[in-house]
C-alpha cells in the first residue's frame, strides 16, 4: 500500500499502464473520466455525447498523437478512486490542482486555466458578507468541489452558517435562486460562462465577494503514467500558445 | 419554450437509459432467484455450519447499504480476486448477491408455509429428500412466493438508480444530466420519474399473469 509520502509507490511507480512509450504499431487507448455535470468544461449532448471546453483539449491532443478516446462519465464524488484504480486513465473535467490532490494520489498536468472563487447571492440581497457568513442560514456548494472545501474553512474560521451540499454547481445555484439557500460559492470558470449562455440570470444574482486566490485547473493522471503525463503537457503547451487555443475559449464563452 | 425544444431533444438519450437500467434489474433479479432458491433450501433443509454462513450472508447484504457493496466488491474484492470488472458488471453482480439475500428470505417463508406432512406423505410413497422437494414442495414454494417476488422487482428497480455511483450510464443519471445541461431541473426527473411508474407498473402487472396462470385454486396463498 502506499503511505502518505508515497515512498513505499517507488516500487510501482515504473509500472504503470502508461509509464513509458506504447511499442509502435500499437493503438494507444485512454479512457477519459469526467464530470457531465460541469458545463461548460464537461457535459453530455442531446446526442450522449461528450462536450465541452476539457473535451475538446483532450480531444485535440488525442488527435495529435493519434489515440482513441474513450469517454466515461463519472461521479465525481468517486473519480480520483476510479483514477486509482484504472476504471478511467485520466480526468480532464475542470479538476483544481490542489497540494492535497497533487501530494498523493495523482499528478497533474500544466494548469491550463484559472479562475477565482466566489460567493454569489441574490440580486436583492443587502446584508454584508459578514452578516451572510454569520447568518446561520445555507450556504450552498457542490459536494466534494473546491467551493466545498472553501466553506469548510470558513466554518473552521469560526463563521456561522449553514452548509449545503448539492450535487453540482448548477443545482447548488438553483437552490440560491429557490431561495433554499443564502448564497452560494462558486467559481468564475463555471460562473462566467454560465451567465454568458443565460443572461436572463444576471438581473436575479450578484457577486458579493472573491474568497482567496486564483486556483488553477490541470488535467489529472496516475503518479506512475510519466509517459502519459509528459505527452499531455507537451500536447498542452503547443495548443496554447497557437490561435486555436483562444478560438476554443471563445467557443465555451470562457475568454 | 426554447428550453422545452432544448430538452426534448436529450428525450432518445434518457429513454436509452431505461434499457440500462432493466438490464440491471433483469440481471439482479435473475442472479437473486438462483441465489435465492438455493440459499433457502440450504436454510430449510441444510445442516447447521452451512446454515449459519448463509445467515451471515444475508445479514450482511441485508444490513449494509447497496452504495457500501458496490464500492467494496467494484474496488476491493474484485481486484483481491484478480477479477477486472467494469462497473456494469460489478453492479449486476451485487444487485444480484443483495437481491440473492431478500429472496432467500421470501422462498425460506414460502417453504414454511407449506405443511410438513406433504413431505410426510412424499417420502411415504417412496420418494427420496431431493425428489420430493424438487417435485412437491419447490413448485408450490415459487408459486406462493410469486407476489412478494413482484415486490421484490419494483423494489430492485428504483435501488439501481444508485448504480450511477460507478459511472453506470442508467435512467437517473441521464436525467440529472440533461437536467445539468439543459438547465431545467424538474422536468428531466418528472420523466424518469414517469418511466420508473411505467416500468414498475408494466413489470408487476406480467407478475401478476404469471401468478394467475400459476396458481394452484384452493392452495395456500402467500
Amino acid at each position: 500500500m502506499r503511505n502518505y509520502l508515497g515512498e513505499t509507490s517507488k516500487a510501482t511507480i515504473f509500472r504503470g499502464k502508461f509509464s513509458e512509450p506504447p511499442p509502435p504499431g500499437k493503438e494507444v487507448v485512454i479512457v477519459l473520466g469526467f464530470d457531465a455535470s460541469y458545463p461548460p468544461f464537461t457535459s453530455i449532448n442531446e446526442a450522449g455525447e461528450a462536450e465541452g471546453f476539457d473535451i475538446d483539449v483532450m480531444k485535440w491532443i488525442a488527435k495529435k498523437y493519434g489515440w482513441r478516446l474513450v469517454f466515461k462519465p463519472w461521479d465525481w464524488s468517486t473519480i480520483v478512486t476510479a483514477l486509482e484504480n484504472g476504471d478511467i486513465d485520466v480526468i480532464a473535467s475542470g479538476m483544481t490542482i490542489t497540494p492535497e490532490r497533487a501530494s498523493r494520489k495523482i499528478w497533474f498536468s500544466i494548469p491550463y486555466y484559472s479562475y477565482i472563487h466566489e460567493i454569489v447571492v441574490r440580486a436583492d440581497e443587502n446584508r454584508s458578507l459578514e452578516e451572510i457568513l454569520n447568518s446561520g442560514q445555507p450556504i450552498a456548494v457542490q459536494i466534494g468541489s473546491t467551493a466545498e472545501k472553501w466553506a469548510d474553512k470558513l466554518l473552521k474560521e469560526g463563521y456561522r452558517f449553514k452548509k449545503l451540499c448539492l450535487g453540482s454547481y448548477v443545482e447548488a445555484l438553483e437552490a440560491l435562486l429557490d431561495e433554499r439557500a443564502v448564497a452560494y460559492i462558486t467559481d468564475s470558470a463555471f460562473l462566467n460562462p454560465h451567465l454568458s449562455k443565460n443572461p436572463e440570470l444576471k438581473t436575479k444574482i450578484k457577486v458579493l465577494a472573491t474568497l482567496g486566490a486564483p486556483e488553477t485547473y490541470g488535467i489529472a493522471t496516475r503518479p506512475e503514467d510519466v509517459w502519459l503525463r509528459e505527452k499531455i503537457n507537451e500536447a498542452l503547451s503547443e495548443l496554447m500558445n497557437s490561435p486555436e487555443w483562444n478560438e476554443l475559449l471563445k467557443k465555451w464563452h470562457l475568454d | 419554450m426554447n428550453l422545452m425544444i432544448s430538452l426534448s431533444k436529450y428525450l432518445p438519450y434518457i429513454f436509452e437509459g431505461s434499457l440500462w437500467s432493466l438490464g440491471l434489474v433483469l440481471g439482479g433479479l435473475g442472479i437473486g432467484f438462483v441465489i435465492g432458491v438455493m440459499f433457502s433450501l440450504i436454510q430449510v433443509y441444510g445442516s447447521s455450519p452451512l446454515r449459519r454462513l448463509i445467515s451471515l450472508y444475508v445479514w450482511f447484504f441485508r444490513g449494509t447499504p447497496l452504495i457500501v457493496q458496490l464500492f467494496l466488491f467494484h474496488w476491493s474484492i474484485f481486484p483481491a480476486l484478480g477479477i477486472k470488472s467494469t462497473p456494469l458488471i460489478t453492479s449486476i453482480t451485487v444487485l444480484g448477491l443483495r437481491s440473492g439475500a431478500y429472496q432467500s428470505q421470501i422462498f425460506r417463508g414460502a417453504i414454511g408455509s407449506i405443511e410438513e406432512k406433504q413431505m410426510l406423505a412424499a417420502k411415504a410413497i417412496g420418494m427420496n429428500d431431493w425428489d420430493a422437494i424438487s417435485s412437491i414442495v419447490l413448485p408450490q414454494a415459487l408459486r406462493i412466493a410469486l407476489p412478494q417476488i413482484s415486490n421484490e422487482y419494483s423494489i430492485i428497480l428504483k435501488d439501481s438508480a444508485i448504480c450511477f455511483i460507478l459511472g453506470v450510464m442508467e435512467l437517473m443519471t441521464r436525467a440529472k444530466y440533461t437536467a445539468i445541461a439543459t438547465g431545467i431541473a424538474l422536468i428531466p426527473y418528472l420523466m424518469a420519474g414517469l418511466i420508473y411508474i411505467g416500468l414498475t407498473y408494466i413489470g408487476t402487472k406480467l407478475f401478476d399473469l404469471l401468478y394467475l396462470k400459476m396458481r394452484i385454486p384452493g392452495s395456500v396463498e402467500g
